[in-house]
């Protein structure tokens, strides 16, 4: 339980980690001995709780100082110069936002124009049923599809970010590494 | 650091350093006693306040000389035991008028 908390811990932003990660195992090594030992004999309700309480304020803790590190960091006030890189340091790509804005607009005019082009033609067909439904259901449908599309494509961002963040990826070089002497 | 409001968490964290240094598993285990077991702090939720509040001066870190292991340790600081008077005198004032209120409205 200890490795897994201690994997947790790599969640926190890597200074915070340094300064706190030790003292947090070993508060938490300490805690978990001592609900072992109270708990004997009670079942496992109790230590699940403890559990799911030492995770969930890990999982909270490691929110709040990842986005305590963005706001404080330097990187968010000014502009980037290699913007659409994954780099260690925070570079949230401040052109997404105003790209998302002009093809959401453009989305919407095209949408708009189509429609009055639709609404001009005559309409020569008495055997098929109006469309006029299509008015109301479709710029709904596209604008949804498209917030959908960049929720979706920003929270990927967001996990690959954390998981660069977190350093997980340098765990398969440090165990590949020859140990140094 | 102003002094706003202190969270029941963090004024419990502050109140345990009161009379002497910590370290953070005895902080932990004096708040549930504080608080009678109502306030069970995770150490997640422990060392982002401590981190705050050694951020802010209200508290200060430093290894306790007596551990063999180096433990690091927090106590008040100057600062930090002034604002948490004022913490007092607010919360003070605050009962003060919550009984008043109460005690005129009959409840």
């Amino acid at each position: 339980m200890l490795s897994l908390y201690r994997c947790l811990l790599y969640l926190y932003p890597a200074a915070y980690r340094y300064e706190y990660g030790e003292e947090m195992a070993g508060v938490f090594r300490a805690a978990l001995s001592d609900i072992q030992s109270e708990t004997w004999g009670k079942g496992l309700l109790p230590q699940a709780v403890f559990l799911l309480r030492e995770f969930a304020g890990l999982f909270h803790g490691a929110l709040a100082e990842r986005l305590r590190a963005i706001a404080t960091s330097h990187s968010w006030l000014s502009i980037p110069s290699r913007r659409f890189t994954m780099h260690s340091e925070f570079r949230f790509p401040k052109a997404t936002p105003v790209l998302m804005a002009v093809i959401l607009a453009g989305v919407i005019l095209t949408i708009e124009k189509a429609t009055a082009i639709q609404d001009s033609l005559p309409y020569s067909n008495p055997q098929l049923p109006p469309i006029h439904a299509e008015h109301f259901t479709f710029f709904p449908a596209m604008a949804v599809i498209f917030l959908s599309a960049y929720t979706v494509a920003v929270i990927g961002w967001a996990v690959l970010f954390a998981l660069r963040r977190s350093g997980v990826h340098r765990l398969s070089e440090m165990s590949a590494a020859p140990p140094q002497n | 650091m102003d002094a706003p409001p202190l969270t029941e968490p963090v004024l419990l964290i502050l109140l345990s350093l009161v009379g002497q240094p910590r370290h953070g598993y005895s902080i932990l285990k004096d708040v549930e006693e504080m608080s009678d077991g109502r306030v069970t702090l995770s150490t997640g939720t422990l060392y982002g306040a401590l981190r705050r509040l050694l951020e802010g001066g209200w508290i200060e870190r430093f290894e306790e000389e007596d551990s063999s292991r180096g433990r690091q340790a927090y106590r008040l600081t100057p600062a930090g035991r002034r604002n948490l008077q004022l913490e007092a005198g607010r919360l003070k004032h605050l009962a003060r008028i919550a009984n008043l209120r109460v005690a005129r409205k009959g409840i």
